[in-house]
């Protein structure tokens, strides 16, 4: 049969599907699109599609001349309805055999996106008032936006001002354009999906990061900031708008990711990256992309994937240039340290605040470490050499220096770089349950719900986790903040306090002796 | 006399006023050579705190310099 052809009559899946078959394929994908009685909220009764037929043959010729090149499949077709129809009937059909599922249903979707965005067929709704209305053709649609003329389309101007139309159900997420890429192919976007990122920081550098990482369809997106969006950061993190200063970064940028790809589960830490929290952070991810402002961000971030043997991508921006750097937990590659031995002060070399900046100087190396990160994730990288790249954007340089291993930094010896000084103490004693609640530390009472139905009055502790629901799973201890962890004697609070400090939560104590050992 | 081919990056730069240029020098080593182009451009930043790579390579400060070599000195950058 022919690889894209119109039809007047009704469509003959059955008679199509025959056509494919091969002794070869070992699998047969096919889409049917079919006419509803619904579209933005009115009631159609009927509608007529309407093609350019000679050009549309050709478009769509091409299109699975393409999908059967690039997924490498053994037959493919389709076929589109041209003229009258009615709710219910066949509107287009594609049909894709395959030695393997996989590419079959890669190549069926790859046609059908292509076939809807490429070809020039027109639909005309006839809708149950009477009315009617050439719709829903996406060069159609495309034409309106850019002459802000023809249809009308009504745009939110809230948090997702810029996700569009109002879909019953959003459009499916469209990766056909770096499928396409013979390194990339459907099994990387499946390596993609299944990975997790933690940016940290999602100022200049880590907009351009987040951005490209949410829509390559990266599975999960952690986002470490603390800081509040001020008017002074727009220009170089154009993700939020005038309207966002004065909320928190990580926050508003969560909701932007999410309108730009729902795939992606992202998840917020509003907060610094600090000693106390980083390690647990770091665990729960594969790669991290480092994109604060300050050294002491910088070498924690170091520190803590140097331990956890996670890769990283740092970079670092002054004025007109920029620096990048990968770093994978294998024996020979230089990390941070090695690089810098004596950790820099932050005020020493400037930041964007003192020193200035363009905004497409972070957003170039923010791309550049997007792209590193998904060589990492896809496997890309393997011939490559660990090195410091230096770009300049006043000159358009860029210079490759190869970087070793420093022999004198031990980043291997885990006391080297522990978080916690060893000399922190474990339990801390108090008086009284007010000196306490006075330490400037949160208390968490983690004893069981029956122990503090009998505490007399004046010994209620707000924060109640119960060991017995965080020993099962029920309850997750908060990785941020500083907390005094009590019960009643100081054996349990003393073991939950051993096990958050070797997951890297710096800031927990016990409460020595437990409530038994407080002076009422 | 060796002709050297010098680039700063960032402080340095800023320092110098150029982001490159051609040096005749007597320095022997990479670390002669910052402490003469340190003098000269008033740089400021203890040579403890750099990286120096010749020929695209980061390497030590003893390294001997010969003609035609390229030589960048490297600060550490912070922004973002």
């Amino acid at each position: 049969m022919q690889a894209f052809s119109f039809s007047s009559g009704p469509l003959e899946p059955g008679r199509y599907r025959e056509a494919l078959e091969d002794r070869s394929a070992g699998g047969f994908a096919s889409f049917e699109g079919w006419v509803r009685d619904h579209n933005e909220g009115r009631t159609v009764q009927r509608l007529e599609y309407e093609a350019f037929e000679a050009l549309a043959l050709k478009e769509g010729e091409r299109i699975v001349a393409e999908a059967v090149a690039r997924f490498g499949v053994t037959h493919a077709a389709c076929v589109h309805r041209v003229g009258p129809l009615a709710i219910g009937e066949l509107a287009v059909w594609v049909g894709v055999s395959s030695a393997h599922r996989g590419e079959a249903f890669a190549a069926c979707r790859y046609i059908i996106d292509e076939v809807k965005h490429r070809v020039p067929i027109w639909k005309k709704e006839h809708y149950t008032d009477g009315d009617s209305g050439w719709v829903n053709c996406e060069r159609c649609a495309a034409a309106a936006h850019d002459h802000d003329g023809g249809h009308v389309h009504t745009h939110s101007t809230g948090d997702f001002a810029g996700a569009d139309h109002e879909h019953d159900v959003p459009p499916a997420q469209d990766y056909s354009r770096q499928i396409a890429l013979p390194e990339v192919g459907t099994a990387g976007q499946a390596k993609l999906a299944a990975a997790s990122v933690l940016v940290v920081g999602a100022g200049g550098l880590g907009v351009p990061v987040l951005q490209y990482l949410a829509a390559a369809g990266v599975g999960r997106l952690g986002i470490v900031d603390g800081d509040v969006i001020e008017a002074s950061n727009l220009h170089r993190q154009p993700l939020y708008g005038v309207a966002d200063v004065g909320r928190p970064k990580a926050t508003v940028a969560a909701a932007r990711l999410h309108a730009l790809n729902r795939d992606v589960r992202i998840e917020v830490h509003e907060t610094r990256a600090t000693a106390g929290n980083i390690d647990a952070l770091v665990k729960n991810y594969d790669l991290v992309v480092e994109c604060t402002d300050n050294f002491r961000a910088k070498f924690l971030v170091n520190d803590a994937v140097v331990r956890a043997l996670k890769p990283a991508v740092f970079a670092s921006v002054h004025q007109y240039e920029g620096q990048v750097q990968l770093y994978r937990p294998l024996p020979h590659w230089p990390c941070l340290r090695c690089l810098w031995p004596e950790a820099p002060r932050d005020g020493l070399v400037g930041n964007c605040a003192v020193a200035g900046v363009l905004g497409p100087v972070p957003a170039t190396l923010g791309a550049m470490q997007a792209m590193q990160a998904l060589k990492r994730l896809l496997g890309l990288d393997a011939g490559e050499a660990p090195a410091l790249v230096t770009v300049d954007l006043l000159t358009l340089e860029t210079r490759r220096l190869v970087a070793r291993r420093n022999p004198d930094c031990d980043h291997d010896n885990p006391a080297a770089t522990a978080a916690t000084p060893a000399t922190e103490p474990l339990e801390l004693g108090f008086e009284t349950l007010a000196d306490a609640f006075e330490s400037g530390l949160e208390l968490v009472d983690i004893r069981e719900t029956w122990e503090r139905a009998h505490d007399p009055p004046g010994l209620q502790i707000p924060a109640h986790l119960p060991l017995s629901a965080l020993v099962n799973g029920y309850l997750e201890f908060p990785v941020e903040g500083r907390y005094l962890i009590i019960c009643a004697h100081g054996v349990r609070s003393r073991s939950l306090t051993e096990y958050l400090r070797a997951r890297g939560q710096a800031e927990v104590y016990s409460l020595r002796g437990g409530l038994a050992a407080l002076r009422s | 006399m060796n002709r050297i081919e010098v680039q700063y990056f960032a402080v340095l730069r800023e320092r110098a006023g150029v982001s490159r240029e051609t040096v005749e020098t007597t320095a022997a080593t990479a670390a002669d050579l910052y402490d003469e182009l340190a003098g000269r451009h008033d740089f400021g930043l203890p040579r403890a705190m750099l990286r120096v790579a010749v020929n695209d390579e980061f390497t030590d400060w003893s390294h001997a310099l010969a003609a035609g070599d390229r030589v960048v000195f490297i600060p550490p950058v912070a922004g973002g």
